[in-house]
């Protein structure tokens, strides 16, 4: 698979996870833009959901994000959130 | 406890058409299981949506009674947010432990955690009404809704608060119903509200409900009824227990004749009906009864939907005086007086 494929892939996969994890009702994965914000005026979410998503990721991806100031870039976009768990990916 | 303690406003989600219009009691018809769950509202009139999708059931059904009763009164910012539940939320509690086990106590999700607590419903009612005043619940098996109402009437009674947001809320769910099944709590076979008093079998039917009330040191402008008294007593013998009654009632200088009507707890469990049967059979062989559990099935708050009740009789009727005798499995017995001003 491309990488552009396998990354795509990834994005709606993590949508769906994120729709899950936090009940989003009524919101499909295309309702959601790879880059827009999860917080404040993109979907909306608060602090409580960025546990949710810390969550998340150690779960679905065995990924534990110790630093918080790091969790503030990782947590921007499915964007940004697809590329650190790629990033995190064995080669 | 004495005094007069006007409950201004009410508001009640119970498996009785009891949220909104007028109130006619029915007895259900049940499908399956002793249980009798509750009629949910539509909560999005009153919960935005980004909220709702987070809570669980008896958060939903505890905030929005509380708004009800809110909206209800004249009162957008009452004294103190005082509350009793039996359980709290069992379904954020089940999640929360079933996560840490199916996770090894790691990577534990944040929500069910805070809503498992007992004071969240009343954390959220605060942060809704933006009230910062006295705030507390009352967790005590079947006195925890009669704690969070002497809680409520000391708190106007020595002068903290004018107002005081007074209420209690549970929920059952499938697992914790299958457990208090295995210890006996409910009747083995299906038995209908309509067959409950006369079943004469161990156990009775589960309920769940919230309700709410605007307690104040004034009648306010359309009092629904007035409080008087109340009296709790923990394992009493059947003598003790009329004791108990007969200096609750003289200490409010009336006779069991003064009652119009008498709201009892009654259950159809052969194990703890005696102590309603001679209560009755000995003070108040004339007197109408009213077993509200019927209506709304057994759980640790029940009494709340008691008091609802007995805020609507009085309403509809305008009866003059109600009492309300409530045991919860023969440990926690309370009596309730109420009158029409």
């Amino acid at each position: 698979m491309k990488p552009t494929t396998i990354m795509e892939a990834l994005k709606l996969k993590l949508k769906q996870q994120i729709i899950e994890a936090l009940n989003l009702q009524d919101t499909r994965p295309e309702d959601i833009d790879d880059n827009a914000a999860l917080f404040g005026e993109g979907l909306g979410l608060d602090s409580i959901d960025s546990l949710e998503l810390m969550v998340l990721l150690e779960r679905q991806y065995k990924i534990k994000v110790e630093d918080p100031r790091e969790g503030r870039k990782i947590l921007q976009s499915v964007q940004s959130m697809a590329e650190f768990i790629q990033s995190k990916q064995p080669a | 406890m004495k005094g007069k303690y006007y409950i201004q406003s009410a508001a009640a989600i119970s498996p009785q058409e009891s949220f909104s219009g007028p109130f006619v009691p029915q007895l259900l018809t049940l499908a399956d299981k002793n249980l009798l769950r509750i009629k949910e509202p539509d909560y999005s009139g009153f919960i935005p949506p980004n909220n709702l999708r987070r809570m669980s059931r008896v958060l939903k059904m505890g905030l929005v009674a509380a708004l009800q009763c809110l909206r209800n009164s004249e009162v957008s910012m009452p004294g103190a947010i005082i509350t009793g539940t039996g359980k709290g939320s069992l379904q954020d509690t089940e999640r929360f432990l079933k996560n840490i086990t199916e996770y090894a106590e790691t990577a534990l999700n944040p929500t069910p955690f805070i809503q498992s607590t007992y004071n969240s419903v009343n954390g959220l009612i605060a942060v809704q009404q933006k009230c910062t005043q006295y705030n507390s619940t009352f967790v005590h098996r079947g006195f925890s809704f009669e704690h969070a109402l002497l809680d409520s009437m000391m708190q106007i009674a020595e002068g903290n608060a004018d107002v005081v947001l007074t209420g209690a809320f549970e929920e059952i769910s499938d697992e914790h119903f299958y457990i208090k099944s295995r210890i006996g709590y409910w009747k083995k076979a299906l038995t209908q509200p309509a067959e409950l008093l006369t079943s004469r079998t161990p156990g009775t039917i589960a309920g769940e409900g919230s309700a709410f009330f605007m307690l104040g040191s004034k009648p306010g402008n359309h009092p629904l009824a007035c409080i008087e008294g109340i009296k709790m007593v923990y394992k009493p013998t059947q003598e003790k227990l009329h004791a108990a009654l007969e200096t609750f009632l003289a200490q409010h200088e009336i006779t069991p004749s003064d009652i119009d009507l008498l709201i009892t707890g009654q259950n159809g469990d052969v194990n703890h009906d005696h102590y309603y049967h001679n209560l009755i059979v000995q003070y108040f062989p004339a007197t109408t009864s009213l077993p509200f559990k019927t209506l709304c099935g057994e759980y640790d708050t029940a009494s709340a939907f008691a008091l609802w009740l007995a805020t609507q009789v009085i309403k509809e009727q305008g009866l003059k005086k109600i009492l309300i005798y409530n045991n919860f499995y023969g440990d926690q017995h309370t009596f309730l007086l109420l009158s029409n001003s």
